[in-house]
């Protein structure tokens, strides 16, 4: 049985593995204007990439804007995701089907109907504007704004299925024996269903937190030339700056702060729940 | 403790009966089984009394105070689900603490009381266990601790016994109704085990199809069940299908003439003869007016049971085992046997009541 695993491997070690040994070895190299790559063995990207206020910035920026999309997905979802969990019509699974829809559409072809929505003649502002709610139109494209709702448009989904999956394994049983001591619906929401959805939400909570912060399309499309996030540096780094090196580096930061976090929110996560 | 009383409650899902139009009336201290095969409305209606399930129509009273629209939460009814629901993310005391604390309580005045329950159902020293590091029995008696805390109004047991294996099942039930007993508990219990039924009840319910059959004490639906499917039921029983013949005698469809006591009964709609396996006496030999071969005979310990042909129809007789010696002893298949009972026994009882 052991053996059926090996192509998968394989395949992982060719594809994943590989590249990134190669990449790695490319961050510890020199760029130079007129030469692009010189082979040297320094860490002198990486200083790079830590001290530079300029790089600084974007890692920031987008560790805030993920940890916040997440949050917001997370509240978001919640309420979807009990209805889907506690969903017993046969129906069910074409309500997961419509939960993925979205998923189906690239993320540049969703960007561009956001655009459509956003832009200052878009279909937000000249509705708002016709009905006589604002009278000026509201700045939402290329703001941070636009890029946050872009991104949770775009991992809602995820957080949905993984966060139903749970609570549909919380027997409904203890919903009723809740209420039965004395519970109110929100009580019962704090104190038991949240508790038990715990795997739950630190699950959907690490997909969704990797995703944001590799955000690519949306963050270009939405936040505009001037917006910075990780993803997009890393690629002006490669194609547009031709500066494999920094690229390299910039990525392997991007790789080691989301597993920084990843794996210290599921420390915190599995301490806290240890007894539970 | 207050009195339970439902009137005219029924329940529909869609155009299918949950429940029919059912009038109960549960005395304070007095534990009433509701009794059925799945799918009988008994489940249904333990949740109308919680309040997890709105009725269709009809009243739920507490007392004289109509409940039936009040939420769950304020309705402080003490239930002990089949599957126990404890929290299994707090330990025995807390799960215990719970009502206390919806309650308002602050943590000393929930401790002493935790620590009463807990002793109650003696389980002092697990009291920081976690459900999943107990036993079955031991949960269960969380779950009945939990409950009773609160000082419910109406006590619920939702076929509190099933997930138990045989030997602690009936230890507990004498536990639950010594206890039940003891604090003057209006207990509504929920169950498809007639054995637990007619042990642990004041009164039972005979529901089918959503509809009451019967209530009444445990000896009256043993011995005067309203009909075939009440004598099923509720306990073992021969049920044949015919006509009464005459004042003493029934004939069933296969042309049997079986002695009976026409004035015991009291419906002229009659068609079925049932008459229970222990209340047949078994002789060898063809003495006697019921005469038949032996089909089968299987010792079960202390009780032994005969299967007995008399032509086309078969009647069950179970006996205490004989001992050796005893002329039914040696008794064989294929042997002549006589069958007597005591011609006021037998009920004739219609097939179903409607």
């Amino acid at each position: 049985m052991a053996l059926l695993v090996v192509p998968a491997c394989l395949l992982v070690l060719a594809l994943l593995i590989g590249p990134m040994i190669l990449m790695f070895r490319i961050s510890l190299n020199q760029f130079s204007p007129t030469q692009l790559m010189v082979q040297a063995l320094s860490p002198d990207n990486y200083i790079k990439a830590a001290t530079d206020p300029y790089y600084q910035q974007i890692i920031l920026a987008t560790l805030g804007i993920a940890l916040l999309c997440t949050l917001l997905t997370l509240i978001l979802a919640f309420p979807a995701a009990y209805w889907l969990g506690r969903m017993e019509s046969r129906w069910k699974s074409l309500v997961v089907i419509a939960t993925l829809f979205p998923l189906l559409v690239g993320n540049v072809v969703r960007s561009a109907g956001w655009m459509a929505l956003f832009a200052r003649d878009g279909l937000v502002n000249t509705s708002l504007l016709k009905l006589g709610v604002i009278s000026a139109p509201l700045e939402i494209m290329y703001t941070t704004k636009a890029v946050i709702i872009g991104i949770i448009a775009v991992v809602l989904p995820y957080m949905i299925l993984t966060l139903s999956a749970v609570i549909e394994s919380i027997p409904r049983d203890l919903e009723y024996a809740a209420a039965n001591l004395g519970a109110s619906g929100a009580r019962v929401f704090w104190r038991v269903i949240l508790p038990l959805s715990g795997p739950g939400v630190a699950a959907g909570s690490i997909l969704v937190f990797v995703l944001c912060m590799n955000t690519y399309a949306t963050a270009v499309l939405l936040g505009g030339p001037r917006f910075k996030m990780m993803a997009p540096a890393v690629y002006d780094q490669f194609v547009r700056g031709n500066n494999w090196p920094m690229g390299a580096a910039l990525a392997f930061m991007l790789l080691a702060v989301t597993m920084a976090f990843t794996v210290f929110g599921s420390v915190a996560f599995a301490r806290k729940y240890r007894t539970g | 403790m207050a009195q339970l009383t439902l009137e005219k409650l029924t329940k529909r899902f869609g155009t299918s009966i949950g429940v029919e139009s059912l009038d109960l009336s549960v005395n304070e201290g007095e534990l009433v089984a509701l009794l059925g095969p799945s799918g009988c409305g008994k489940t249904t209606t333990l949740r109308m009394v919680a309040g997890f399930l709105p009725p269709t129509s009809g009243r739920v009273l507490f007392d004289r105070e109509d409940v039936t629209q009040l939420p769950a939460y304020k309705r402080a009814t003490g239930m002990v689900f089949q599957s126990y629901a404890l929290f299994p993310h707090m330990s025995a005391a807390d799960n215990v603490g719970f009502g206390l604390e919806m309650r308002g309580l602050n943590a000393a005045q929930r401790k002493t009381k935790i620590d009463e329950a807990l002793k109650l159902v003696r389980l002092s020293h697990l009291a920081d266990r976690l459900p999943r590091q107990l036993s079955g029995g031991q949960q269960q008696r969380v779950a009945l601790a939990r409950a009773l805390v609160i000082n419910p109004r109406i006590f619920l047991l939702d076929e509190p016994l099933s997930n138990l294996d045989a030997k602690l099942r009936a230890e507990v039930r004498l536990e639950i109704r010594a206890l039940q007993q003891r604090l003057g508990l209006t207990t509504l219990m929920v169950t498809h085990d007639r054995e637990e039924a007619l042990t642990m009840a004041d009164r039972l319910v005979v529901m089918d199809g959503g509809r009451v059959r019967q209530i009444g004490t445990p000896q009256q639906l043993y011995d005067s069940p309203v009909d075939a499917f009440v004598a099923d039921f509720v306990g073992r029983c021969n049920i044949l299908s015919g006509r009464r013949a005459n004042e003493r005698e029934f004939r069933t469809t296969g042309g049997l003439l079986l002695p009976t006591d026409v004035a015991s009964s009291e419906r002229d709609d009659a068609d079925a003869f049932a008459l229970r396996p222990e209340r047949i006496t078994v002789v060898a030999g063809e003495t006697g007016e019921v005469r038949g071969r032996v089909q089968a005979i299987t010792y079960m310990g202390a009780q032994t049971e005969y299967v007995v042909a008399l032509g086309d129809e078969t009647l069950v007789a179970v006996r205490p085992t004989p001992d050796a010696g005893e002329p039914l002893a040696a008794l064989k298949p294929h042997d002549a046997v006589s069958l007597q009972w005591d011609r006021k026994v037998p009920r004739l009882v219609p097939q179903t009541s409607k």
